[in-house]
């Protein structure tokens, strides 16, 4: 979620009141003061409130919170007379455009730095890297309406943001650093999305980069706004939060007229919610005229009319999509220091799942041997699973697709290879070493579980190791038979596998010298795995959500 | 001063005798020789006995030197071969000459000039030929024959105890030479001989030898702790898959298919594939235009293809929705503490699998302030009293919390989160009450738990680790004390 950057100075001025009330008060409203450094909080707000990713809306919402300035801020857009047109060409590439005149504008360095921060967290939280949306702003004067959105060859070339020289946009690509990181968006399609003016002169590629010629300066004075993209709620949130935040700042908005729609209108959206189903959902009762002034805090507009109440929801509130989205915000006004937890009477018993309760039980015994547990990662790799144990590698294993290192490319099958390198990490440790693991294992894609221990001391051997086993299986009421194994991971005459309900379900022996050569072990090792399917009833009364299945 | 029995036995014996070898000590006492200078040296560090130790030298000829007793040395044997002088040739052929000529040289026997070998008539019995005859008396003699290889030596250190003053001050005290067992045996036992005998006593100052109980592993009893809590508070547990499909995983939950969680950064996929449940199209619904809620939807379109693909479940809520669905009916209280998956590069605060614990409180009329009580009480079990609540952000409740809890040392620190279930996220399944929702990370309680900084040493396989662990460690203890 985005850090924002508050200069206090600045945030005590648009708000009106001092940085102590401020700060004091800032959690409650919904955010995290990451840290307080000179003049500057560091404060991470949520992903579904980029109205908020720029002090200007930070301190709207606040003087509302704080009881300074309450209700629905209203907006006037006025009328540029200024087209932006539309190329049909785009509709495959990027159809949804989205603009504004913004006057009167007065950047300084300061400004300017936290407008680029606001357009930055705009296109991660609501462009999805710029796919969905992606925003320019540019310096009016320098170019001449009316303006076209058109799809370019990639041939066409001009002088990018940052650079002193004319180049084709493929070379941008190539080279813009921000070319480089955002072509996957537009390398797809044979023509790229341009934004001219009646002169041919280029403001933007978007969402790659804007043209050097409408560069923004602290000499700005009237500014072009361009919002690009994939879906049409987004590419107008976008517009709406640039807007309203130049509004906080004294700028004057004018609309654009795109096809036959003036852009944007900044009117409010409206929904009718009822007062019970708030006070239901927060268990707090509350009046019309309560609830009414809780959303006034949050800057909303609310009528109560008998038991409903029609709210007018600012335009640059994108994420009100529901009506309990809407008491959230009540319960926030309200605030949620001031709601008393109470315990619900809803009466229950508690009951164990088979599964764990066996794990627990594994656990019971294993302890009751001697046995100390280790609770090793799921993820692992198949040199660690089956190379080094001298085993096939199980044709059911889990490979993840995109692993992150090339020790974690698959999910464990087994437990016993993840005990060896346990051993390994803990050579120098005092023997006798018994150590042992339960839990998930996953063949294709369902998971079940397993218990494997081992034993590593001098005299660890086969008959150690099978009366182990053989005590593990009475405690679990398994009866079980044996015959010889052919498990490479063990020493051959010295091997045993476990043979429950006429299904092989185990295996234990002394550890084969080649394994414990591969795990850099020196000492004699015994070990077993048992699949914890064979317990009868597993497992157990209840069913097991499985992908596809319910 | 407590002196053990055989202290006071040697003591005792020493008193008599002023001194004595450990031999005769130990043919006195009817013991070893070893034990008698154990002994010894115990009693010399309290000051009551002197040990002296001497160093024997022991000489013995080589088979080689007993030769050579019998028939002289060499040197002496070639000096005797030949006259007042003799050509070096002739001397060489002589069996000896390749060792004797050069002692015979060494020794100033001879002199050879031009060829001839001529004696310098100087020729006296050495140190080592007096040695050759007794070497048992060593010396210089048998030293130089043992260099030659002619004799071994072995070294033996001898022992000389004798009692000290402060020895004899202890025994004009007296000492109680009664017998005393070390081991109760049966034949003691049974025999009623137990009476009659004293038995040594143990120190109990000594530390005694480690042992360790098998055990869990400590992150695991904290887990069993949690879940115990959960069930006491009668919550039924849920298990569940690995492996879910993102239908389940994401779209149930009302993830729009776009979120930047669902991305191959953040999410392990898997090129595994399964068909949706029936029912899907509610879900579809709800994500394109809200369906039966008040809810607008994300809009657009949602593609059922992408909600076949599976993933390594990124959280547990996936299994709660699951239980919910078939489940639609009040009351349902559920939990499930499980391992989930995030695609994350292993650092200290990072690590792409771990385990979360989730419960969810489903009944007519329970509210957003019963969530808050269940909070409140949950961590109060965990030894977490002071709590406050901070409003949230997650993409499938609303309203969201944030709980904080007091941590002496750390301040408020954030642990998990918690919600209203949004209606896009149960109304598809026919689920028609309120469905409070909590989750946890439990590794960041783990951490403040174990005193950990580093979440990779909560999952390490350090043996000594589980050894030093104490098995009971009560939630509230650990932070009262």
């Amino acid at each position: 979620m985005p850090v924002i950057t508050l200069p206090l100075t600045y945030l005590e001025r648009l708000v009106g009141t001092g940085r102590e009330r401020i700060l004091e008060r800032i959690p409650m409203f919904g955010a995290d003061i990451e840290r307080i450094e000179g003049d500057e909080a560091a404060v991470e707000f949520f992903a579904n409130r980029p109205d908020l990713y720029c002090t200007e809306g930070v301190a709207r919402a606040l003087r509302g919170f704080l009881g300074i300035e309450t209700g629905m801020p209203r907006y006037r857009v006025g009328r540029s007379g200024i087209r932006f047109t539309i190329d049909p060409g785009l509709r495959e590439i990027r159809p949804y455009l989205g603009s504004a005149i913004i006057r009167e504008v007065s950047f300084d360095e300061d400004s300017i730095a936290s407008l680029m921060g606001l357009q930055e967290a705009l296109h991660w939280a609501v462009g999805r890297g710029r796919r969905k949306v992606a925003i320019g702003i540019h310096d009016l004067d320098r170019v001449i309406p009316p303006f076209r959105y058109i799809a370019s060859e990639p041939e066409r070339s001009f002088i990018p943001l940052d650079f002193s020289e004319e180049m084709t946009m493929d070379e941008m690509l190539r080279r813009h650093p921000k070319g480089i990181e955002y072509a996957h968006l537009v390398r797809p399609f044979p023509k790229y999305p341009l934004i001219v003016d009646s002169r041919d002169n280029v403001l933007s590629f978007p969402p790659i980069i804007n043209g050097e010629l409408t560069r923004v300066t602290t000499d700005t004075r009237n500014v072009l706004l361009d919002t690009t993209g994939t879906d049409r709620r987004a590419v107008m949130t976008a517009v709406n939060i640039i807007c309203t935040a130049f509004v906080e700042t004294g700028a004057r908005i004018e609309s654009v007229t795109i096809g036959d729609e003036e852009v944007p209108s900044l009117e409010p959206d409206r929904r009718s919610v009822s007062v019970k189903e708030c006070s239901g959902l927060l268990g707090i009762e509350l009046t019309p005229e309560e609830m009414a002034d809780c959303l006034h805090a949050m800057r909303y507009d609310a009528f109560p009319e008998e038991d409903r109440i029609t709210v007018q929801i600012p335009c640059y509130r994108a994420d009100i999509m529901h009506d309990w989205d809407l008491f959230e915000d009540v319960a926030i006004g309200f605030g949620y220091d001031h709601m008393a937890p109470v315990l619900p009477p809803t009466c229950t018993t508690g009951r164990p799942h088979a599964v764990m309760e066996l794990e627990s039980s594994v656990r019971e015994i294993m302890a009751g041997l001697g046995y100390h547990e280790m609770v090793p990662f799921t993820l692992t790799n198949e040199r660690v699973l089956y190379r080094k144990m001298g085993r096939e590698t199980n044709p059911d294993v889990l490979r993840l697709m995109h692993p992150i290192s090339e020790e974690q490319t698959v999910v464990r099958t087994d437990l016993l290879p993840l005990l060896m390198e346990a051993l390994t990490l803990n050579l120098h440790r005092q023997l006798p070493q018994r150590i042992f693991a339960t839990g998930d294992v996953v063949k294709g894609d369902r998971t079940h579980q397993t218990v494997a221990g081992v034993s590593m001391h001098r005299d660890a051997n086969f008959s150690e190791i099978f009366a182990t086993v053989d005590a593990l299986c009475r405690e679990l009421g398994l009866p079980y038979r044996t015959i010889e194994s052919s498990d490479n991971a063990f020493l051959g005459g010295r091997r045993g596998d476990l043979i429950i309900g006429g299904e092989e379900r185990g295996v234990f022996g002394e550890i084969h010298p080649a394994v414990l050569n591969a795990f850099g072990l020196e000492q004699p090792t015994a070990g077993f795995e048992l699949d914890l399917r064979a317990v009868p009833g597993f497992p157990g009364r209840r069913g097991t959500p499985s992908p596809g299945l319910w | 001063m407590e002196l053990t029995q055989n202290e006071k036995r040697l003591l005792a014996f020493l008193g008599e005798r002023g001194e004595a070898t450990p031999e005769e000590t130990a043919r006195a006492l009817s013991g070893g020789e070893d034990a008698v200078i154990q002994h010894a040296l115990l009693l010399q560090e309290k000051g009551l006995v002197d040990l002296q130790t001497t160093v024997v030298e022991r000489y013995r000829l080589t088979p080689e030197g007993e030769r050579y007793a019998a028939e002289g040395l060499p040197e002496r044997q070639l000096l005797e071969s030949f006259g007042e002088r003799t050509e070096l040739r002739l001397l060489t052929a002589h069996p000896l000459s390749s060792i004797a000529i050069g002692w015979m040289r060494k020794k100033g026997w001879i002199r050879i000039r031009n060829g001839i070998v001529e004696k310098t008539g100087m020729a006296p019995a050495g140190m080592d030929e007096l040695a050759l005859k007794d070497v048992a008396q060593g010396g210089e003699g048998a030293r130089e024959l043992a260099r030659r290889g002619l004799a071994t030596v072995d070294r033996e250190t001898r022992y000389r105890i004798s009692i000290t003053e402060e020895g004899r001050k202890r025994l004009a005290e007296g000492l109680d030479l009664s017998e005393e067992v070390e081991t109760l045996t049966r034949d003691l036992i049974v025999t009623g001989r137990w009476r009659d005998v004293k038995f040594r006593r143990f120190s109990v100052e000594k530390i005694p030898k480690r042992v360790f109980p098998g055990k869990s592993h400590p992150y695991q009893r904290l887990l069993e702790e949690m879940r115990q809590i959960l069930l006491q508070m009668g919550f039924e547990e849920i298990y569940g898959d690995i492996v879910q499909t993102s239908f389940w995983n994401f779209d149930a939950l009302f993830q729009p298919q776009d979120h930047p969680a669902r991305e191959m950064q953040d999410t392990f996929y898997l090129d595994l594939y399964r068909p949706l449940p029936p029912g899907w199209e509610a879900v579809r619904e709800t994500h394109e235009t809200g369906g039966a809620t008040s809810s607008t939807g994300w809009g657009g379109r949602w593609d059922p293809k992408r909600s076949e693909q599976c993933v390594l479940r990124t959280h547990t809520t996936t299994l709660t929705i699951q239980h919910l669905a078939r489940h639609p009916q009040p009351p349902v209280k559920a939990f499930c503490i499980g391992r989930v998956y995030r695609r994350e590069a292993i650092d200290p605060t990072h690590l792409p699998e771990f385990e979360q614990l989730e419960g969810v409180v489903m009944d007519r009329g329970v509210t957003f302030r019963h969530l808050l009580g269940i909070l409140k009480e949950f961590y109060a079990r965990m030894g977490f009293e002071d709590i406050r609540f901070r409003p949230g952000y997650f993409p499938y409740t609303e309203p969201s919390v944030e709980p904080e809890v007091w941590v002496e040392g750390l301040g408020w620190v954030e642990l998990g989160g918690a919600g209203v279930f949004r209606e896009e996220v149960t109304r598809p399944f026919g689920i028609m009450e309120p469905v409070l929702a909590w989750g946890l990370g439990v590794s960041r309680v783990a951490m403040i738990r174990l005193g950990l900084k580093d979440l990779r040493q909560l999952y390490r396989s350090d043996v000594d680790w589980v050894r030093e662990s104490p098995i009971y460690m009560s939630m509230t203890k650990e932070r009262g004390a």
